[in-house]
């Protein structure tokens, strides 16, 4: 009787040794119950690093947070993050989309998000983002740049002005005081200095030697969306918000197509389209080539870092680079900028979108956002942000806030890439003397209408 | 019968004849199939890779699809399939352009380099000590074998603006030419003749080299003893002598040089300005494959390769039936004899 006694309490304690050991081998388990995201970025390296890097250190918060919640998952990120372009950056979503293995965030630029969204490449945010208060940071116009067919797809991520470069030491040689330099800014601000007075005086530079013809006025050396925001200048329209359809108007359009084909043919000053960016184009606005340039803040970042080092980087810049908005067509009419924000997007293949939306509202904070605005000169996206001690350091960012009065965004539509497509060789041809204005309106309603049909309205 | 009765009794029984005649078809089976087996593994390879995808862009040639329509659309169904891509390509403004820039880029880069060029380095390093000749066709090589980015890159280096440009800064600056600007935007196709040529002139080099040091001696002795001069031997004796390699040459050169893009991709992207370089084989690239805003027309960019493969078709046939191939590939008549 004792004996079984005895075996009795071997076989309980036994059995509690085994539900103690099961049970911790299951806590353990749930414990490492680990999720990786894949989170693709595309970057400038080292400038716009934290782009990504940002989600390394996110990932750590969010798993601390997890722990605290006693919720059993846990975070890892794997980072794909390059310079790659835009054109091939894209294709690789959407084909590994098809091959079903999209990365979990994806940055893109916000005017994609008419495509994936209409492909339901992506998911909308809006319910989701009311659970984490941090979004309501993020300033209210730039949710607009995300929007598409009335839902939020994208969360911003970097916003920037673009402004007009000029070339403070090649005024001075034109003739100009530093006072008349110093109130140039303000002067366009007002519309007192119009694109056709900057082109004006492109040609006095040339005529006088300060500048090579051609080095008056360049824009950037192929498509993309600084063009726009002239295009906007001249009363141009790219969307119509009651339809979400496409807009050329063809008075604007005219306007727009004869300032380039007068910067060019007329006066000379227009050259710059075609090069290569880091073996001309760079060297040649950074070198004092160029009186007057269109480029980003961000560009700021990468003359300092990469092509004026030795020169002194950043105060060389302030000492010789000035910038100022787009001006205006017409005296007294309102200059302009183009924001171009990058926004994080989910793919719809994503498994834990809440998670994923979790990391990106660690990255959509101050010091986060903070740390990549100050690295790369881009302009920040939270309200209050000019006021986060860190960001205060930069002066380039200080100064071009004012910018963002006055911004404009591409419109977000899935045939955009086409629209910019045919209006750009319809510039290029301009500038190159093969398309008169007319003959390049011409050509854009014509390409429009046979590319896009009902899918553009023209004016 | 009596025969057969005998060896059946000694416990030897002869083949059957229905036996025989297994083995026999076996054997033969064996014999017709074996080729087929050892190209079994190309021609795997040819239809998974070549075959098939080419199926895919004649296909693909007809639909519209593009980035927006990508994974929705069932571009494999007859019903999404129409011209539409090929009015656009034939409607197209730039498409003279770019059908000029083609036929210019592949003429002379062919006449001057891969044609020209080869045969002059041939004939004159097959004229100088074997030694040299030898040495010197291997820098021709060079080209060939360096990767072709940093080859490109090589070749921005040379045409840089001054003071950095090699050519500017080295030659046209002391002798006083040109302004010292970047000479790829001044002048774009020179450089995308010579960043060829200079590749596809190591192709015929070898070719017509070897094709030379084929002739028998005897010829140019002959030639020679007769009094005539190095032209009239070129002219009278090798050039006839290698009829066949140089007509190959620049047939395979035609066709490589149509659908050669990346070396133009690299060196000017078809710019400066607009289409000014861009060839066939680099719009279809562009069309179907990159774009700045990410339009990617996968259907577009099918029919300008469509069209192009049709373009090569054609200059083939041309070809075949202008310089007698079928004339040049009989058997020797003399071997009739």
């Amino acid at each position: 009787m004792k004996k079984l006694r005895v075996k009795s309490r071997i076989i309980v304690v036994a059995l509690a040794i085994g539900l103690f050991l099961i049970g911790g081998a299951i806590s353990y388990a749930q414990e490492s119950e680990t999720i990786t995201f894949t989170v693709r970025t595309r970057a400038k390296p080292p400038m716009e690093n934290w782009r990504g890097d940002n989600f390394l250190l996110a990932a750590e918060e969010l798993n601390a947070d997890l722990k605290a919640a006693a919720d059993p998952r846990r975070v890892e990120i794997e980072l794909v993050q390059d310079n790659t372009d835009w054109g091939p950056y894209v294709s690789e979503f959407v084909l590994s989309y098809g091959a079903g293995e999209a990365v979990d965030i994806w940055l893109t630029g916000h005017e994609y998000i008419g495509t994936q969204a209409e492909a339901g490449r992506i998911i909308a945010l809006d319910e989701m983002l009311k659970e984490f208060p941090t979004f309501n940071l993020v300033i209210d116009g730039l949710w607009d740049s995300t929007r598409y067919k009335g839902k939020i797809w994208g969360i911003p991520q970097d916003a920037e002005a673009r402004p007009l470069y000029f070339n403070k030491a090649l005024l001075k040689k034109l003739g100009w005081s530093q006072e008349e330099i110093a109130v140039l800014p303000g002067k366009i601000e007002k519309g007192e200095f119009t694109l056709y007075d900057m082109l004006e005086t492109a040609r006095e530079a040339a005529a006088k030697g300060v500048v090579e013809i051609g080095n008056g006025f360049w824009t950037r050396p192929s498509n993309g969306p600084d063009f726009t925001a002239f295009y906007y200048a001249f009363g141009g329209e790219t969307i119509d918000f009651a339809t979400g359809k496409l807009v050329l108007d063809k008075a604007a359009a005219l306007k727009y197509y004869k300032f380039f084909y007068d910067a060019a043919q007329t006066y000379g000053s227009m050259g710059g389209l075609g090069l290569g960016w880091s073996d001309s184009w760079h060297p040649g606005v950074s070198g004092s080539k160029v009186l007057f340039w269109v480029g980003g803040t961000w560009q700021w970042a990468e003359w300092a870092e990469i092509y004026l080092k030795e020169q002194g980087g950043e105060a060389y810049m302030w000492e010789n680079f000035g910038f100022a908005l787009i001006p205006a067509a017409e005296k007294g009419g309102k200059p302009n900028s183009l924001t171009h924000p990058l926004a994080y997007l989910i793919s719809s293949q994503c498994e834990y979108p809440d998670l994923a939306l979790a990391l990106v509202a660690k990255v959509t904070n101050y010091g986060p956002n903070t740390r990549h605005a100050i690295a790369s000169t881009h302009l920040g996206i939270l309200k209050n942000q000019t006021e986060y001690k860190f960001y205060k350091v930069s002066r380039l960012l200080s100064e071009t806030l004012y910018m963002l009065d006055y911004t404009t965004f591409l419109p977000n539509n899935p045939y955009w890439g086409s629209y910019s497509t045919i209006t750009y060789e319809a510039l290029a041809a301009a500038v190159g003397g093969e398309f008169t204005p007319e003959q390049a309106v011409d050509f854009v309603v014509d390409g429009l209408q046979r590319e896009l049909g009902d899918k553009v309205i023209i004016r | 019968m009596k025969r057969r009765k005998q060896s059946e009794e000694r416990g030897i029984f002869p083949l059957s004849n229905s036996l025989k005649t297994r083995n026999w078809n076996f054997s033969r089976l064996q014999g017709r199939l074996a080729p087929y087996a050892f190209l079994s593994p190309a021609l795997i390879v040819i239809t998974l890779f070549f075959f098939i995808p080419l199926v895919m862009v004649f296909v693909l040639s007809f639909t519209n699809l593009d980035m927006t329509n990508f994974g929705i659309l069932e571009w494999w169904r007859p019903a999404n399939w129409s011209l539409d891509n090929y009015v656009k390509i034939f409607t197209n403004r730039f498409f003279p352009k770019i059908l000029g820039n083609t036929l210019i880029y592949v003429a002379l880069t062919l006449a001057f380099f891969n044609v020209g060029m080869a045969l002059i380095i041939a004939l004159i390093t097959t004229h100088i000590s074997r030694g040299a000749g030898f040495a010197f066709r291997a820098l021709w090589l060079l080209p060939r074998i360096t990767p072709v980015v940093v080859y490109i890159m090589m070749w921005k280096a040379l045409a840089g603006p001054a003071p950095m440009g090699i050519i500017n800064n080295y030659l046209l600056g002391p002798l006083g030419i040109g302004r010292g600007e970047y000479l790829l935007n001044t002048s774009p196709w020179v450089f995308v003749i010579l960043v060829n040529g200079f590749i596809g002139a190591s192709f015929g080099m070898i070719l017509f080299s070897s094709a030379i040091e084929a002739i028998p001696k005897e010829y140019s002795t002959a030639s020679k003893v007769d009094g005539a001069t190095t032209w009239q031997t070129i002219r009278y004796i090798v050039l006839p002598m290698i009829k066949w390699p140089l007509l190959f040459v620049t047939t395979y050169q035609t066709l490589s040089l149509l659908t050669s893009f990346e070396q133009i991709m690299l060196l000017t992207d078809g710019g400066p300005g607009l289409y000014q370089t861009e060839v066939w084989a680099l719009t279809a690239y562009h069309r179907a494959l990159t774009s700045y805003f990410g339009n990617i027309q996968w259907g577009y960019g099918s029919a300008w390769a469509v069209v192009l493969v049709v373009i090569g078709v054609i200059m083939a046939i041309i070809y075949l039936r202008v310089f007698k191939f079928g004339e040049l590939v009989e058997e020797p008549k003399i071997d009739r004899l």
